[in-house]
């Protein structure tokens, strides 16, 4: 395991989303750091070969899939009274332009 | 006034008497339309209904039709749920009044309920100290008595740890015995709806009454609800392990001094008690630390201002700006924390060195857990919490000091185990709990177990 660099929090921030600012991000990298040392005594386990099943899981290792029928949700209220922006049926959001940067 | 409507007001006054003392543990009131509501579900309702005039307060990150369901974040502030839980449907059917919604940890995450947009809850009995978290609101209001019981979620302890904090009953049921629908989603392959109260009783009326299968949650077990057992006379027949992992050197010693207690009056019962050993004990709490933000940065990629909870644009800016500003705003300092570390330990390059690892460790303790099961062990018995409630603002800055105080309780998370906290004695003043961890949904057993030793102790009593 490594030790994190701010470059690599900021690239964290950036797949996740987040707005983070210098200050804060200055404070985030130690407290991260902390972190993953604590978590690095995992080192002592070896994952290979280790089953990939669902201990937590109760009675079974697949989920079950739900039929494929078209079910109405059960809502006691309406989509555009939770939505930021809801207009015809629609979900409204900013233009897309700036993604084509990714 | 009929009965229901007057016992209705008298519990709208406790809940404001809580909020005006700054206990800080309900987040709402209960304002009189919902009030009158309530009553007038009850008064249609079946007279014989299990739960019929109790007063359930719900954590905040469960949904509810009467209440906003807000997390404790900007993210979801003022947010009203178009749907409710399965629990809370269930509490509603059999008579129960939902009293109001409680504080939390921001999204349950936190160990103190301090992380919250409400403020912090205080302890019920020393306001300078913490009630622990994340369900530090539910369990801070049964205690203080406004309500008879409370819905808690666990995802590494949540329940069980605040409940040890404030002297008060902590169920953390089997993975799957309680449907997680409608209970805003952390770490999907941990959490569960859990219930807190004054009694074993109580808390096992509601863990009754909310349990079983749920087709609109997947990972609910096909099962029926619990079906509880009367308090046996004694605990001659039943053996109970103490692993010796929960009682390290460095514990406090009155929390060592009433866990030992507490197994002498098992003993005293007639149970067989024996010392094991789950040898992967100190691995849990690191594999909680990779696995459950890691599942929470995936969960939490639903709130990005687009259909519900809050949004942030700004003139002119583009989609891709107004999801990282929304979500910049809208989550806290620990939430964030979690996601960048959730974000990392998945990420190309390391995800083999953190979750494969976490995910192998968190096989070997489940393993550890079956093992001691399979050898004749029917429940173990160890000190929910290192410490009693520590002071507000003690941990706050140092995440790793703030995770070690669940090293007791998430282990039986990580593993699926039922648990449950049982208020033990008082150790320089201050509530110590103990727990019971059982095998998978043995809940029934596992709480007449605990109501033998609840019989059996003083939880008053000052014992170190």
């Amino acid at each position: 395991m490594t030790d994190v660099t701010r470059a690599e929090i900021e690239r964290m921030a950036n797949l996740a989303r987040l707005d983070i600012d210098d200050e804060t991000l200055s404070g985030l990298v130690p407290q991260i750091r902390r972190i993953l040392e604590f978590v690095s005594r995992l080192d002592a386990i070896d994952a290979d070969g280790d089953r990939l099943e669902h201990p937590w899981l109760s009675e079974r290792t697949i989920l079950p899939l739900r039929r494929d029928e078209v079910r109405p949700p059960v809502l006691h209220g309406q989509l555009h009274d939770v939505a930021p922006a809801f207009r015809e049926g629609f979900f409204v959001v900013p233009r897309l332009e700036a993604m084509d940067d990714e | 006034m009929s009965g229901l409507l007057g016992q209705a007001v008298e519990l709208a006054r406790r809940i404001e008497a809580t909020r005006a003392s700054g206990l800080n543990a309900a987040v709402t009131g209960l304002d009189h339309q919902v009030l009158t509501e309530q009553v007038a579900r009850l008064e249609r309702g079946p007279a014989d209904a299990s739960l019929r005039g109790l007063a359930v307060a719900v954590k905040d990150n469960i949904c509810t039709l009467e209440f906003p369901t807000t997390c404790a974040s900007t993210m979801l502030e003022g947010y009203r749920s178009p749907y409710e839980a399965t629990a809370v449907e269930r509490l509603k059917k059999a008579g129960a009044f939902i009293a109001c919604k409680t504080n939390l940890d921001e999204f349950a995450m936190g160990s103190s309920t301090e992380h919250s947009i409400f403020g912090r809850t205080r302890h019920p009995e020393e306001p300078d100290r913490v009630p622990g978290g994340s369900s530090g609101g539910s369990v801070a209001l049964v205690a203080a008595g406004a309500v008879d019981a409370a819905l808690g979620s666990e995802t590494g302890g949540s329940v069980r740890q605040p409940a040890a904090f404030c002297g008060v009953v902590g169920v953390k049921p089997t993975y799957g015995r309680v449907s997680r629908y409608g209970l805003v989603a952390f770490g999907s392959s941990l959490d569960q709806i859990g219930v807190v109260a004054r009694s074993i009783e109580m808390a096992g009326r509601a863990l009754a009454t909310i349990s079983g299968r749920d087709p609109r949650d997947a990972t609910c077990a096909d099962r029926p609800p619990v079906v509880l057992e009367p308090t046996p006379p004694d605990l001659r027949g039943v053996t109970i392990g103490v692993p010796r992992e929960y009682f390290p050197p460095d514990l406090d010693e009155g929390v060592r001094a009433v866990g030992e207690w507490g197994i002498a009056r098992l003993r005293d019962a007639g149970a067989a008690v024996r010392q094991v050993s789950l040898p992967h004990t100190s691995l849990a709490i690191p594999a909680y630390y990779v696995i459950a933000p890691a599942e929470a940065s995936s969960n939490l990629a639903r709130f990005d201002g687009v259909r519900y909870g809050l949004r942030v644009e700004r003139e002119g800016a583009d989609v891709h700006a107004m999801y990282r500003a929304t979500r910049g705003t809208g989550f806290g300092p620990e939430v964030r924390r979690r996601i960048l570390l959730g974000t990392y330990v998945l990420s190309a390059g390391y995800y083999e060195a953190y979750y494969g690892r976490a995910v192998a460790a968190r096989a070997r303790i489940a393993d550890d857990f079956r093992d001691v099961f399979e050898r004749g062990v029917d429940l173990l018995y160890a000190p929910t919490t290192p410490t009693t409630a520590f002071r507000a603002g003690e941990r706050i800055d140092d995440p790793v000091s703030m995770y070690r105080s669940d090293a007791f309780v998430c282990p039986a998370n990580l593993a699926g185990l039922p648990a449950v906290s049982v208020p033990v004695g008082r150790a320089r003043g201050l509530p110590v709990g103990a727990q019971f961890i059982a095998p998978k949904f043995a809940e029934a057993r596992m709480l007449a177990v605990a109501s033998v030793l609840e019989r059996l102790v003083d939880r008053e009593q000052e014992l170190a």
